[in-house]
């Protein structure tokens, strides 16, 4: 009864402990902060940077990785030259699937700006949205080590490229539109009260 | 009666003493007028150790009247400590509006939860019940508060430093409490004779080390600055949110097919 007792008290003080250590980590992840981006006025800036996507990139990619090269390289090449290329496309496509990632990171962060902007929120949307991205991340993963593994379909790359573009495209109209009424606002704006600009 | 141990009184003298210097930096240097609350919990703090000192003498320390009253003061300062934090969260996170709409609902929800849990368990152990509901309180609270300041970072909103410490503080406090709460009650069950000063030698020494933490960050913080950020329509989130989550979800299905090519979309 006693043995029983003091380990289910241990269990008890060891589950206590891990909880407040991973809170004191998460306390501590939390309030690092994620840098200059997050200094006030920071949204605006980083809604309007705007780099270019690397979606663009698609062709480039989709020749570099093309099927008719590698057979005929097959046939003509000694396997040292083949195994150099096989290396090759592997680390092009994992440049790109990273490339992905950093632009799919980015469309994230300007959603999260527009729902922080917003004096409105649905909350059932923003944890769909967490619940979407964490899909995302754990599936990028598998697919990562799919390709360092090196039997993963590189040819449906594509899609997730297309895709990526489609979401790219459309933020960039909607930034553009609330760039603009900013600036209307910002003009419209009480001269002594330029800090506070109110669009609502 | 009890007597407490020498260390302990020292402890909580030095500790009086950290208090009162924090109450006089957040007066002398203008503090108070943004965080009322906070100050009012600080000053709370220092009448509570008088007070509870005074009980001490008059009814005895290990008195129940004694038992009561002291803990029952000690409910009055949490619920005050709830409501300093939710001042300074509401000053990172008020200008923002609709993200403390879901920030205040996300420390509620926790708190409320993990609190009813703390709550349940010291009831199937009354005998222990006010030291589990202390560290249930605890835990939840800074449960709660993480899980607020973790949605903070997820939303890159800013914060000035003189928050992170205050923030950061209670939660460090907290979580020490609860340690030196578990640890304590290990002791006792173990038949440990000094269990209860060795309990608030470290439950008081923690609160000490927030105190400095504290002063200094007072000391060094700059006068705050007003900014707001500049809002954007509702009719802007409503028309892009769905939107944007709609293309997560199909570029979700994307790489599933990737993963596992015969997959379909439902």
């Amino acid at each position: 009864m006693e043995t029983g007792g003091h380990s289910k008290l241990s269990l008890t003080f060891l589950l206590l402990f891990g909880t407040v250590v991973a809170l004191l980590l998460l306390l501590a992840w939390a309030l690092r902060g994620p840098g200059k981006l997050t200094k006030s006025g920071a949204g605006s800036s980083a809604l309007e940077a705007n780099d270019r996507p690397h979606v663009n990139f698609l062709p480039h990619i989709r020749q570099a990785l093309d099927i008719s090269d590698y057979q005929f390289l097959a046939e003509k090449s000694p396997p040292v030259v083949q195994g150099r290329v096989r290396r090759e496309r592997r680390d092009v496509a994992l440049a790109y699937l990273s490339a992905l990632r950093l632009e799919f990171d980015g469309l994230l962060r300007m959603a999260r700006i527009i729902a922080g902007l917003s004096p409105e929120i649905v909350v059932v949307q923003e944890f769909e949205r967490l619940r979407l991205t964490v899909k995302f991340m754990w599936r990028y993963e598998l697919i990562r080590m799919k390709l360092r593994a090196g039997f993963a379909p590189l040819p449906q790359l594509d899609r997730l490229g297309d895709l990526i573009s489609g979401l790219s495209v459309r933020l960039e109209i909607a930034v553009k539109e609330l760039g603009e009424r900013a600036a209307l606002a910002a003009e419209l704006a009480s001269p002594r009260d330029r800090r506070g600009i109110g669009l609502v | 009666m009890r007597s407490l141990l020498q260390s302990v009184l020292w402890v909580w003298g030095i500790s009086v003493v950290a208090q009162i210097i924090v109450f006089g930096l957040l007066f002398f240097r203008g503090h108070f007028r943004r965080i009322p609350a906070f100050t009012v919990y600080v000053a709370s703090n220092i009448l509570q150790a008088g007070v509870v000192l005074a009980i001490y003498y008059r009814f005895g320390y290990g008195s129940r009247t004694a038992l009561v009253l002291s803990w029952s003061s000690q409910a009055c300062i949490l619920l005050l400590r709830i409501l300093a934090t939710m001042e300074v969260l509401y000053l990172v996170l008020g200008p923002y509006r609709g993200i403390w709409g879901l920030g205040w609902r996300v420390l509620a929800g926790t708190f409320g939860v993990l609190l009813l849990y703390a709550g349940i368990e010291a009831g199937r152990n009354v005998s222990w019940a006010i030291v589990l509901a202390d560290r249930g309180s605890h835990l939840a609270f800074a449960a709660a508060l993480v899980a607020c300041l973790l949605l903070v970072r997820y939303y890159s909103i800013p914060v000035e430093p003189l928050y992170k410490v205050l923030l950061g503080c209670f939660c460090v406090y907290s979580c020490a409490a609860v340690l030196t709460n578990a640890v304590a009650y290990a002791l006792s069950l173990r038949g440990f004779a000094n269990d209860e000063p060795v309990w608030q030698l470290t439950t008081i020494t923690a609160y000490v080390g927030v105190q400095i933490a504290w002063a200094v960050a007072f000391w060094k913080a700059a006068p705050a600055e007003e900014s707001k950020p500049a809002l954007i329509k509702s009719s802007i989130y409503r028309q892009l949110s769905p939107q944007i989550n709609e293309r997560l979800y199909v570029l979700n299905e994307q790489l599933n097919q990737l993963w596992r090519p015969g997959a379909t979309r439902n």
